[in-house]
């Protein structure tokens, strides 16, 4: 028995056969998708490396079984820039080195970006430590991250703040 | 392989589980974990889109809290304060994006020594409302968990809500987890506490520790001890002999039986000091 699943990926709609219904998501972003910037740390919940949007929150995409997803909505880091402008989170983790090897990073960003969404972190360091403390880093960049989220929480809130 | 449901209704979903043996999945944080093997064997039933199963409301005799909520979902949920001790849980359970997927129901349903939502509920009075074809039946969680990763729960019954009965949304209360680490770690030991005041004292008050015992355990006796009396010094009136008699912890890699007794005396004094203090006049 073949089960296919429709979902949307960075505003794309996909149909994908599966033919395990253990397939992860990740897997299918991964294998059946071809989108690799998303990554497998641990594929057991303990790290965010595979840190995803599914209809807005972010969720673990190793915990998240594929066949579960059918008619929803994800981003993927893939789906942040537009063209060759990088999303304001991804351009602060440039600007504050919020990264040594890069693994974990684009889990970092599409966790920020989440946390950004929630709205309720604020400008408080603590807070944004909090948020981001499902995603490790063994590099231990965390200065860094935390100081990109700040920043780009504060742009975030300034362009807000200008558009009303 | 097997076949992947996702029922809309919560008929549909009964008459699924009355027919054949399946993997209930809600958020999946708990199953992948458990599931050492490549392929979930047989059917799986996935609960999470059965209306109305996700809501969080309360009716004429206390809150109803579905199967399919998850931690986010506590968190976000307008609730009197006696339920402080189970947003400040919720937002314990591992990362948000765990808490984003996992749910309230999935997490006593997997019944762990240290399930984070234990304590809480058990303070709360929950109960624990399970539905099968044959008709729904309602249990103390108390009762529904009865050892490490067992429960009542018959094959063809599922959980479809957990309640607080009215009578046990009276006053404040605080959640206290101790790990190795702030987040994203299994508890050593956790305490809940709630604490009805009515003009300067006890009313009523509930105590449980949990990941000290095979099941997370209310503190009947010093709970007993303590009602009635003043709030003023209300945290110096702590028994340790009362609350290490009601435990039963284990030595393993977190922490030793001792280290678990001693901390959960003071975790309790330390949730009993917050409540205390945030009702003194200033």
């Amino acid at each position: 028995m073949t089960l296919s699943i429709s979902l949307s990926v960075n505003g794309e709609s996909l149909n994908v056969p599966l033919e395990d219904t253990r397939t992860t998501l990740l897997d299918l972003l991964r294998e059946h998708i071809g989108l690799t910037g998303t990554k497998k740390g641990c594929d057991r919940g303990q790290c965010g490396a595979c840190t995803v949007l599914l209809d807005g929150k972010r969720i673990n995409a190793c915990l998240t079984l594929a066949a579960s997803v059918d008619g929803t909505d994800v981003t993927t880091i893939e789906g942040l820039a537009q063209g060759d402008t990088l999303h304001p989170v991804q351009a602060a983790f440039i600007e504050h080195d919020g990264f040594q090897c890069g693994y974990c990073t684009t889990g970092q960003i599409m966790s920020a970006v989440g946390l950004l969404s929630e709205g309720d972190a604020g400008a408080d360091p603590e807070r944004i430590r909090e948020g981001m403390s499902g995603n490790i880093c063994r590099c231990a960049a965390y200065p860094g991250i935390t100081a990109a989220v700040l920043d780009a929480e504060r742009r975030q809130s300034e362009s807000e703040g200008t558009s009303v | 392989m097997g076949a992947y449901l996702q029922p809309d209704t919560l008929d549909e979903a009964l008459g699924i589980l009355a027919r054949e043996p399946v993997t209930i999945a809600a958020g999946c944080t708990d199953l992948f974990a458990a599931t050492e093997s490549q392929s979930l064997n047989g059917t799986v039933l996935d609960v999470t889109r059965i209306e109305g199963l996700r809501r969080i409301a309360k009716d004429a005799t206390g809150w109803r809290i579905g199967a399919a909520s998850t931690w986010s979902d506590v968190i976000a949920a307008d609730l009197p304060p006696a339920f402080d001790m189970l947003k400040q849980a919720a937002r314990e359970v591992g990362s948000v994006q765990i808490q984003n997927a996992g749910t309230v129901a999935g997490n006593i349903c997997n019944a762990s020594p240290a399930a984070d939502g234990v304590p809480p509920l058990l303070s709360l009075d929950a109960h624990v409302e399970i539905g099968a074809k044959g008709g729904p039946r309602e249990v103390p969680l108390a009762e529904f968990l009865t050892a490490p990763r067992a429960t009542v729960l018959m094959p063809g019954e599922m959980v479809t809500a957990i309640r607080i009965p009215d009578v046990s949304d009276k006053g404040e209360s605080r959640f206290s987890k101790l790990g190795a680490r702030k987040y994203l770690v299994i508890s050593i030991v956790m305490v809940a506490a709630r604490l009805h005041v009515q003009d300067g004292f006890v009313r009523d008050i509930a105590l449980s520790v949990g990941a000290c015992g095979p099941v997370a355990t209310r503190l009947a006796a010093l709970e007993e001890a303590l009602r009635g009396t003043p709030l003023a010094g209300l945290p110096d009136r702590l028994q340790p002999d009362l609350i290490a008699s009601a435990l039963t912890p284990i030595t393993d890699m977190r922490a030793s039986d001792e280290y678990r007794r001693e901390a959960a005396v003071h975790l309790l004094r330390r949730v009993l000091d917050d409540l205390t203090l945030m009702r003194s006049p200033v």
